[in-house]
């Protein structure tokens, strides 16, 4: 489990990475998933559910296979045709990483006309900037910003840094899925784009954290100093609205098409000069503190395992190099957690304290969660049809344990 | 040899970062000290901030914020925006901050301008310039976030701002800032003409071809620019950028 | 460990905030007894020769720097008019200079129609191999502001060369003993690799 070192001259201590082997803990024999995974569960020849769920869920796709390819040929036939007469017949949600990036491609490469959405939570790197002015540019796609104000962002991470809990970016999840929806009815587009891929992050597991609209403004209205006027949260209310009013259905393309990050992006970089940043989403630094340090240091969640392991399955690394990267520190850019303490306000001291305050979790505060189980069948539903993720059917809308 | 120097303008606002079109209609851009982090990242060479909060004038510089402005910043900053008096200019360079930026202080008292580049250098003061034209076409400064017409013709008040020690004018068109529709060649060339020091010109760069129009056509020294750096282009999403040095190496030969 | 001496001229933050940014430890002292004891010497500078040189002498630090440059011979790095310091004397005043390096700080020519001071950024050629130049790549930029500049005997002891008028020394270093005339901490990542390389020697 990552550990705290003792405190360096700036008064903050830095996180460890996570040693498996000496921990004695049972490992996947295909990833490194251990079994600690929330959920997690082994077979005979040691390898756990995961694997064996991404491996069903590759069958049932055809995830990189003919079937998939022609399965999403289907659906780029709809989304034409649903576009015809309009100026954009997609909506990418972009980041300046590799998955969006890479979409942005695809869409091209499959004739459509995409409008590139962006939600700016104030904390981006150049290299995000970059990266989405390098292939935006290069590709001639219109983009599409929602900025959240500074200090409403700020406010909100604060709150959720101050009530203890994980989710200290989970914001941004909720704030970019509701601005792609603005972003969709306002340019009339029906289809949404999401770079998510269950074979290059893995299908991570509802376990200690959660994310939606009410759990923010709980703890905005408990925690909070400034109104939320320009933070886009995305209420029940409206959530129905947009998945069974505005019928926008989100797409999935890399569940379909053959996909591998590290491919990606190589072929990025030659061709767009798009550049890497280390790390899952570490091209935002809030969500960078999130996993490389917050996580890690209050919780002992170390969630790189999740690309590790992805890397594994796909051949890309073997599984002592993934044991090897999990054992080295997360990579933090410098002076990240000082600009951390500027922007959100904290003396050293305070930060410390908070961190070394005992964890809560969402189900202390108040969230949907309850009314995604009591909606399953509706959600059921929309999910077959399109209309919200089948991940998100299966993670939110089932009881799940509570984390301790 | 010195190149021609190519500086984002950031305009900071409340504590936001926001971008105007011919000085109106505010447009949220982000948070100051991430953006200016993003141009340290990205290498530019230099940079400018103004702050055009309503009441600057009358409250003075926010100090905390230009210092932590300041630390962001691995490149010489220039700050604008409530310089009153050389005990303002004082606190600023304290801050780390490497140039002082006049305006309207400048118009009200112009013996602040040598009051500051007496102690610290004239390379350490610029005299911003707003100008917008009247009703003959006359190209007159506005002072207070151009909402106050001073009456002075911009050529006479740039050159009278150089005689009293300006290191640097920095010449903004009013109607053409936030526009993309490119510099008012003819008024940074009029002053540019008129002075020895170095201008820079600003508002209204849309393109590559802008900037070297400014320097080729117009005469100035150095271009910042607006818009450019903080939207992907023209009429769509903001996003920080900044032209790499290859394409700004091939406008400049 | 790199202690910055404090004699009241020059903006420390600037240069505290790079060198933290770069993961160096360091720290900021007037005081004769710490700068004693220390490993690595960063001497700052910003304004006149003359107030410096009396500045350091007022201080009663004179000797003890003296003792760490010349005996103990610990790494010393001079910036801006801290690298004017180094040398016997400048013709912007009266007083001799430390004299740690046989070099002489000279006025750039006003009469070449350039402007004076030199400030923005500026070209550096590397004219010999040195640690404190160590990585830098490509064409090397750095962000000059001064009106004097320095002239060595030992063209070896210029390891870093620029021109504004004339070809002078942009970065000296003469065994312990460097300096850089231009900002480092204001030279992103250039500043930056020149301030890793000298927090890097090994003392």
């Amino acid at each position: 489990m990552p550990v705290a070192v003792s405190p360096n001259s700036r008064g903050y201590e830095l996180p460890r990475g996570t040693d498996l082997t000496a921990s004695g803990r049972k490992i996947c024999a295909r990833c490194i998933y251990d079994d600690s995974v929330h959920g997690i569960e082994f077979s005979d020849d040691g390898v756990c559910s995961y694997c064996k769920l991404i491996d069903r869920l590759t069958a049932q796709y055809g995830t990189g296979a003919s079937q998939g390819t022609a399965t999403f040929e289907e659906l780029v036939r709809q989304i034409r045709e649903s576009g015809l007469g309009k100026p954009y017949d997609v909506a990418i949600g972009v980041s300046g990483g590799t998955d969006s990036s890479y979409m942005l491609w695809l869409a091209k490469e499959y004739g459509l006309r995409p409008l590139a959405v962006h939600y700016d939570n104030t904390w981006n790197t150049a290299i995000a900037t970059q990266n989405i002015f390098k292939v935006t540019s290069a590709l001639g796609i219109d983009l599409h910003t929602h900025v959240c104000d500074n200090r409403e962002a700020d406010d909100i991470f604060r709150s959720f840094m101050l009530a203890g809990v994980p989710e200290v970016d989970g914001s941004t999840d909720i704030a970019l899925a509701e601005v792609m929806y603005r972003a969709a009815t306002r340019f009339n587009i029906g289809y949404v784009f999401e770079g998510h891929s269950f074979i290059a992050e893995g299908v991570s597991p509802l376990g200690k954290a959660y994310i939606d609209g009410a759990y923010i403004a709980d703890l905005h209205r408990k925690f909070g100093n400034r109104p939320m006027r320009t933070f886009p949260n995305m209420t029940f209310a409206r959530f129905l609205y947009w998945t069974t009013v505005c019928r926008i259905q989100k797409v999935r393309p890399l569940w379909y098409l053959p996909y591998s990050k590290e491919d990606a992006r190589s072929f990025l970089s030659t061709n767009f000069g798009w550049q890497d940043y280390g790390g899952h989403h570490l091209e935002n630094r809030m969500t960078a503190f999130h996993h490389s340090y917050y996580t890690p240091r209050k919780f002992g969640l170390d969630q790189r395992n999740n690309s590790l392991c992805a890397s594994v399955r796909s051949g890309k690394i073997s599984r002592q190099q993934a044991l090897a990267a999990y054992r080295d520190p997360p990579h933090l850019e410098s002076g990240l957690v000082e600009y951390v303490l500027k922007r959100l306000g904290f003396t050293a001291t305070e930060f410390e304290n908070l961190m070394s305050q005992p964890p809560r979790f969402y189900t202390e505060y108040r969230t949907y969660k309850r009314r995604f189980e009591r909606c399953r069948p509706l959600f059921a539903v929309l999910a077959k049809r399109g209309l919200v993720p089948m991940s998100f059917y299966l993670k939110y809308c089932f009881p799940a344990k509570a984390p301790e | 040899m010195l190149r021609t120097r190519v500086i984002p303008a950031l305009l900071v606002r409340d504590g936001c970062l926001v971008k105007t079109i011919r000085f109106g209609r505010f447009a949220y851009v982000g948070d100051p000290c991430n953006t200016v982090r993003i141009f340290n990242e990205l290498e530019v060479d230099e940079l400018l901030v103004l702050d055009i909060s309503r009441d600057r004038a009358v409250r003075g510089p926010d100090l905390r914020l230009i210092a932590d402005l300041a630390d962001e910043c691995f490149m010489p900053l220039g700050y604008g925006g409530g310089v009153r008096s050389l005990d303002d200019a004082r606190a600023i360079f304290a801050t780390g901050v490497e140039k002082v930026v006049v305006n309207t202080a400048a118009v009200a008292r112009p013996d602040l301008i040598g009051e500051i580049a007496t102690v610290y250098g004239s390379q350490a003061v610029i005299v911003s310039i707003d100008v917008k034209r009247g009703l003959l076409g006359a190209q007159t400064v506005r002072t207070g976030n151009g909402r106050r017409r001073t009456g002075l013709d911009s050529v006479a008040w740039a050159k009278e701002a150089a005689r009293l020690g300006a290191g640097e004018i920095l010449l903004t068109s009013i109607e053409r800032e936030g526009t993309w529709d490119g510099f008012d060649l003819d008024l940074v060339h009029r002053v540019a003409d008129a002075v020895t020091v170095p201008v820079i010109a600003h508002g209204g760069a849309g393109s590559l071809r802008d900037i070297s129009d400014a320097v080729a056509k117009g005469g100035a020294s150095a271009v910042a620019l607006g818009s450019m750096v903080v939207f992907q282009k023209r009429g769509m999403g903001v996003l920080v950028n900044f032209p790499d040095t290859l394409s700004l190496k091939g406008i400049f030969g | 460990m790199i202690t910055i001496i404090d004699y009241g001229m020059g903006n420390l933050g600037s240069v505290v905030n790079m060198l933290r940014r770069v993961e160096a430890e360091c720290e900021v002292t007037g005081d004769p007894a710490r700068i004693a004891s220390a490993s690595r010497i960063l001497l700052p500078g910003v304004g006149a020769f003359d107030a410096a040189m009396e500045r350091i002498d007022a201080a009663g630090i004179r000797q003890v720097l003296d003792d760490k440059a010349l005996h103990q011979r610990v790494p010393v790095l001079g910036i801006c008019l801290g690298m004017q310091l180094l040398t016997r004397g400048s013709e912007e005043g009266k007083r001799p200079g430390l004299g740690w390096i046989p070099a002489d700080t000279r006025r750039l020519p006003g009469d070449l129609g350039i402007k004076i001071p030199h400030m923005g950024w500026n070209v550096a050629e590397r004219t010999r191999q040195c640690p404190l130049t160590e990585r830098l790549e490509g064409e090397i930029r750095f962000y000059f502001v001064h009106s004097y500049c320095v002239q060595t005997d030992d063209p070896r002891d210029t390891v870093l060369r620029t021109r504004y008028g004339v070809d002078f020394a942009a970065a000296v270093q003469r065994d312990n003993i460097m300096g850089a005339q231009f900002h480092p901490e204001k030279s992103h990542r250039f500043g930056m690799q020149l301030l890793r390389n000298f927090a890097e020697l090994p003392c």
